[in-house]
C-alpha cells in the first residue's frame, strides 16, 4: 500500500525545470532510495514533499489524502519528518532541547504554552530522550549542539526528525561528510530504523544504497529515468549512462 | 494649477535627492546585507561639510566637490575600522554598529556646528528664479534637479556598464560566487560603502541651500531612505530611483493640499504598498 | 536565587540613593527593556520601533486619565491593551518580511506614528507633549506621593519580571529561541514562524504599553520623544549594554542607561555621544553586555581561586 505518492510532480524555477513529471510510490514500511547525479533534482523533490514550496504542477498524496501545497510547518504535523543535507540544528541549544522542540511541536497538546515550564511536559521529554537514545547521543544530552563533532551533528540531525514520531522519514544524505567509520554507524542506524518507519533516502554513497534499500528510483535532470530493486538498477543501462555519461555501457 | 505644477517640480527635485539616497542605501544594503543606520547622518554631514568647506574656501563649488569626498572618506573609515571588524560576529552586530555610529555622528554634528539650524545660500549665479511661464521657479532647485539627475544617471551607468559596476551588482546577487571568482570581497564591501556614503554626502550637500541645515536632518532623511529602499526593492537600483522620484512627487503634491500630513503620508503609503505587495513595487526578493 | 535577592535589595535601597522619581524611571525602563528583549535576545528580532507601542499606550491612557479621570488600574489595563494591539498591527506588517526588511519596517512604522503624533497637536500636543496627566487616588492609596508611586511601580516591575520569566521558561520561550537559532528548521519541525514572531511582538508590545502608562503617570506628561526613534534606540542600547542574552540584562541596562542619562545630562548636553561610544564599544568588544563581563569576571575569579 503506497503511503506516500507523487503524481506527475513538477517544479520549475523560471526557465529551469528542476523536477519534471515525477510519479513515485513509496510503500509503507519500505526503505525507498532516490539517487542521481548532482543537480538531478533530488533535494528539490524533498523540498516539494515537505512543503518548502508548492509544485508548479502535479500532486502529492499522503495516506490517501492530497497534501499538495501544504506549507512546511503543517507537513510535520501530518507525519512526515525530514533531515537536511546541510546540518540544520539549533546551535546554542543542548542536544536535548534540540530534539525537545521537535517533539513538542508534534506533541499531543500545546496546553500551557506560555506559562508551563518546558521541563514539565513528560510526553515530549520522553520522545526527545528516546530519539537521542536511538541515535546514541543520550549521554551528551546536555551538551550544546555547536560543541559536538560533525559526525555527531549528523546524528543529531537525524534525531530531530525522529523526535517528531513521524510515519515517514525523509533523509537527505545523512552520511554527508562522514568518515568511513561514522558512515558505518549511520548505516547501522538507518537499518535499525527500517521497518519502524517508512523511509525515503537520498544518498550518494552507493554501498549504503545497495545495502539498505528495498527499492531505488533514479533521477536525472529532474526526471525519473529508472526504478526498481537494487539489483535491477545496478544493471540498468540508462542509469549507467546518467552517471558515466555514456562512456561505458 | 500653477501651484500644483510648481509643487510637482519641487517633488521632482526632492525626488531626485531621495533617489540618490535610496540608491546609496540600496547599494550598501544589497552588497553588505545590512541596513545602514548611519546613512542619514552621512547625508547630514555632507550638508554641514559643504557649509564649512564653502565658508573656508569662499567658493560653493569647491565645497560641493569636497563635501561628498569627505563623506566618502568617512564611509571608508567606518567600513574599514568598524564594519569589517564585525564581519565574523554577523550582520546583526554590523547593523548595530551603524546604529551606534549614527548616534555618535548626530551628536558630533551638534558639538562641531552647534544645535541651532544654519542656512546656506546657493552660489551667486544660481540665486533668484527663472520664469517658466506658469511660475517663477528658483534657479537653484532647477540646478539640483539637473545635477541630481545626472548623478543618478552616472551612478546607474557606472553600475550597468563598467566592469566594477558589474562586480558590484554581482556582489548583490551572489557574494559567494564573487568571492569564489577571486575578487576580494572585503574590498568590494569597502568600495560599496564608500560609494553609498558619497551619494549620501552629495545629496546632503545639494540639499543644504534648499531647506537649510539642522542637526535633526539626518534622522528625518534616514526614514525616507528606508522607505525608498523598501518600496524599490532591496538591491534593486532602478527600483530605488523610481521609488525615490515617486515619493518625492507624492510628498510634494500632498503638501500642496494638506501640508501637515505630507511626511506621514510617505510612511503610510509604504505601509500600504508593503501590505499588498510585500516585496515592494519592483522588488523581486 | 542570587539575582532575585540582588534585585529585591536594589528595590529597597534605591529610593534612598536617588530620587524616588528616578528610581521609578529605572524600573519602568526595565519593564520596557524586558519587553524588547523577548524580541531581541530571545527571538533574534531586531525591532527598532518599540517606542511606537510605548508612546501609543502613554498617549491613549494619558488622555483618558486626563479627560475622563479613569482610575489607575483601568489606565494600566488600557495601556497594556493599546501596546498589544498596536504591536499586533505593526507586527503583522513586519513579520512577513525577512530580516532586513523587518528591521527597516519597524523603524519606518515608528516614524509614521511619530509624525502622526507630531502633527496631531490637538490631541497629542505635538512638540510640546501632552501635559496634565494625573495620578488619581485609589482606595486610599495616594499615588501622588513619590514613594507610594515608587512602591507601586516596583511591584509592577516584579510582576513583569515574574511573567517574563514564566514566558521564557515556557515552551513558547524555547520555540522563540529555536526561531532565533534556526528559523528554517523551526518551521520544518512544525512551527508557524510568522505567527510566533507576531505573538512575541504582541507580548513585547504589552510590556511596552505597561511601561508607557507608568511613564506618563510618573512625569505627568507624555513628551513627543516617548514615541520617537531616539526612544526606540535608547531601549535597544540599554538592553544590549546590559546583555541581551540574559533575562536580567535589560534590568542592568536600565540602571546603566538611566543613571548615565540622568547624571550626565546635567553635566553635558551632548551626553548621548558618550552613550553612542559606550554602545559601539559594547558591540565591538563586549557583545554579551555587562552580563557577559560579569560572568567572565566571575569565571576568572573562580579559576584563580582554584589555582
Amino acid at each position: 500500500m503506497a503511503l506516500l505518492e507523487t503524481k506527475s510532480l513538477s517544479k520549475s524555477f523560471g526557465a529551469l525545470a528542476a523536477v519534471k513529471d515525477v510519479t513515485l510510490e513509496i510503500t509503507e514500511g519500505s526503505l525507498h532510495s532516490i539517487i542521481g547525479p548532482n543537480g538531478a533534482g533530488k533535494t528539490t523533490l524533498f523540498n516539494l514533499l515537505t512543503g518548502a514550496f508548492p509544485p508548479t504542477s502535479g500532486r502529492i498524496i499522503f495516506d490517501g489524502k492530497d497534501i499538495t501545497g501544504t506549507p512546511a510547518n503543517r507537513v510535520a504535523h501530518l507525519g512526515l519528518a525530514r533531515s537536511f543535507q546541510r546540518t540544520n540544528v539549533f546551535p546554542a541549544f543542548s542536544l536535548l532541547d534540540n530534539v525537545w522542540v521537535a517533539a513538542f511541536a508534534t506533541g499531543r497538546s500545546w496546553g500551557g504554552l506560555l506559562f508551563k515550564k518546558s521541563t514539565n511536559y513528560p510526553e515530549a521529554t520522553e520522545r526527545a530522550r528516546a530519539a537521542l537514545s536511538d541515535v546514541g547521543l543520550l549521554p551528551k544530552a546536555h551538551v550544546a549542539a555547536r560543541e559536538i563533532s560533525h559526525g555527531e551533528q549528523r546524528q543529531l540531525e537525524l534525531a530531530i526528525a525522529l523526535a517528531a514520531a513521524p510515519r515517514v522519514l525523509l533523509l537527505d544524505e545523512p552520511a554527508a561528510g562522514l568518515s568511513p567509520e561514522e558512515t558505518r554507524n549511520m548505516v547501522a542506524l538507518v537499518r535499525k530504523l527500517k521497518g519502524r518507519y517508512t523511509i525515503v533516502l537520498i544518498e550518494h554513497k552507493i554501498d549504503i544504497i545497495m545495502s539498505v534499500s528495498d527499492r531505488i528510483s533514479v533521477m536525472h535532470f529532474g526526471s525519473l529515468i529508472a526504478e526498481g530493486p537494487p539489483q535491477e538498477i545496478q544493471r540498468n543501462p540508462e542509469v549507467r549512462r546518467a552517471y558515466l555519461g555514456g562512456i561505458a555501457a | 494649477m500653477n501651484l500644483l505644477l510648481g509643487q510637482i517640480l519641487n517633488g521632482i527635485a526632492t525626488g531626485m535627492l531621495y533617489a540618490l539616497m535610496g540608491l546609496g542605501l540600496s547599494l550598501i544594503t544589497g552588497v553588505l546585507n545590512i541596513p545602514n543606520f548611519a546613512h542619514g547622518a552621512l547625508f547630514a554631514i555632507g550638508a554641514y561639510l559643504l557649509v564649512s568647506a564653502a565658508n573656508l574656501v569662499g567658493n560653493f563649488w569647491v565645497g560641493l566637490l569636497l563635501a561628498p569626498l569627505g563623506v566618502a572618506l568617512l564611509g571608508l573609515m567606518i567600513e574599514y575600522a568598524g564594519i569589517r571588524r564585525l564581519y565574523a560576529a554577523g550582520h546583526d552586530y554590523q547593523l548595530l554598529f551603524t546604529f551606534g555610529l549614527a548616534l555618535i555622528l548626530n551628536e558630533l554634528i551638534i558639538v562641531i556646528w552647534g544645535p541651532v539650524g544654519i542656512s546656506q545660500l546657493p552660489p551667486a549665479i544660481l540665486r533668484g528664479g527663472v520664469d517658466l511661464g506658469f511660475t517663477f521657479y528658483p534657479k537653484y532647485r532647477l540646478f539640483v534637479m539637473v545635477m541630481a539627475g545626472m548623478l543618478v544617471l552616472l551612478t546607474w551607468l557606472f553600475l550597468e556598464k563598467t566592469k566594477y559596476g558589474a562586480i558590484m551588482r554581482a556582489g548583490i546577487e551572489n557574494k559567494e560566487m564573487v568571492s569564489f571568482l577571486g575578487i576580494d570581497i572585503h574590498k568590494l564591501f569597502t568600495f560599496a560603502f564608500a560609494l553609498g556614503a558619497f551619494l549620501a554626502g552629495i545629496a546632503g550637500a545639494l540639499t543644504a541651500p534648499i531647506r537649510g541645515l539642522s542637526p535633526g536632518m539626518g534622522v528625518d532623511m534616514l526614514g525616507i531612505a528606508f522607505v525608498v529602499v523598501a518600496l524599490g526593492g532591496l538591491g534593486n537600483l532602478l527600483g530605488a530611483i523610481a521609488a525615490g522620484l515617486l515619493i518625492g512627487v507624492a510628498q510634494a503634491v500632498v503638501a500642496a493640499y494638506w501640508t501637515e500630513a505630507s511626511t506621514a503620508v510617505i510612511f503610510a503609503v509604504m505601509a500600504l504598498v508593503l501590505l499588498i505587495r510585500p516585496q515592494g513595487m519592483f522588488g523581486i526578493r | 536565587m542570587r539575582a532575585l535577592v540582588l534585585i529585591l535589595i536594589s528595590i529597597c535601597l534605591l529610593p534612598f540613593i536617588v530620587r524616588p522619581a528616578i528610581a521609578s524611571e529605572i524600573w519602568i525602563f526595565a519593564i520596557f527593556g524586558l519587553g524588547l528583549n523577548l524580541l531581541l535576545g530571545y527571538t533574534g528580532l531586531l525591532s527598532f520601533g518599540q517606542s511606537t507601542f510605548f508612546g501609543s499606550a502613554a498617549y491613549v491612557a494619558g488622555w483618558l486619565l486626563k479627560t475622563y479621570g479613569i482610575n489607575v488600574f483601568l489606565a494600566l489595563g488600557i495601556g497594556v491593551a493599546v501596546g498589544a494591539v498596536s504591536a499586533a498591527a505593526v507586527g503583522y506588517l513586519c513579520v512577513q518580511r525577512s530580516g532586513l526588511y523587518f528591521i527597516m519596517l519597524t523603524f519606518a512604522l515608528n516614524q509614521l506614528f511619530y509624525f502622526i503624533a507630531y502633527q496631531w497637536t490637538t490631541v497629542t500636543g505635538g512638540e510640546d507633549g501632552m501635559p496634565g496627566i494625573p495620578r488619581p487616588e485609589f482606595l486610599g492609596l495616594n499615588f501622588k506621593d513619590p514613594l507610594v508611586y515608587y512602591a507601586f511601580v516596583s511591584i509592577l516591575f516584579l510582576l513583569s519580571l515574574y511573567l517574563m520569566r514564566r514566558i521564557v521558561e515556557s515552551p513558547l520561550g524555547k520555540i522563540l529561541q529555536a526561531i532565533r537559532e534556526n528559523e528554517l528548521r523551526a518551521e520544518a519541525v512544525g512551527y508557524n514562524v510568522p505567527r510566533f514572531k507576531l505573538l512575541a511582538f504582541v507580548i513585547g508590545g504589552a510590556f511596552s504599553g505597561l511601561a508607557g502608562v507608568l511613564y506618563a503617570m510618573l512625569f505627568g506628561i507624555v513628551p513627543l520623544e516617548a514615541i520617537s526613534f531616539v526612544f526606540s534606540g535608547n531601549v535597544v542600547f540599554a538592553t544590549l549594554i546590559g546583555g541581551s542574552g540574559s533575562l536580567y540584562g535589560p534590568i542592568i541596562g536600565s540602571f546603566v542607561f538611566i543613571w548615565l542619562s540622568e547624571s550626565m545630562s546635567v553635566v553635558w548636553a551632548r551626553w548621548p555621544l558618550l552613550l553612542g561610544v559606550a554602545f559601539v564599544i559594547v558591540v565591538l568588544f563586549f557583545r554579551g553586555g555587562v552580563v557577559e563581563v560579569w560572568n567572565k569576571v566571575f569565571a576568572w575569579r573562580s579559576s584563580k581561586q582554584r589555582a
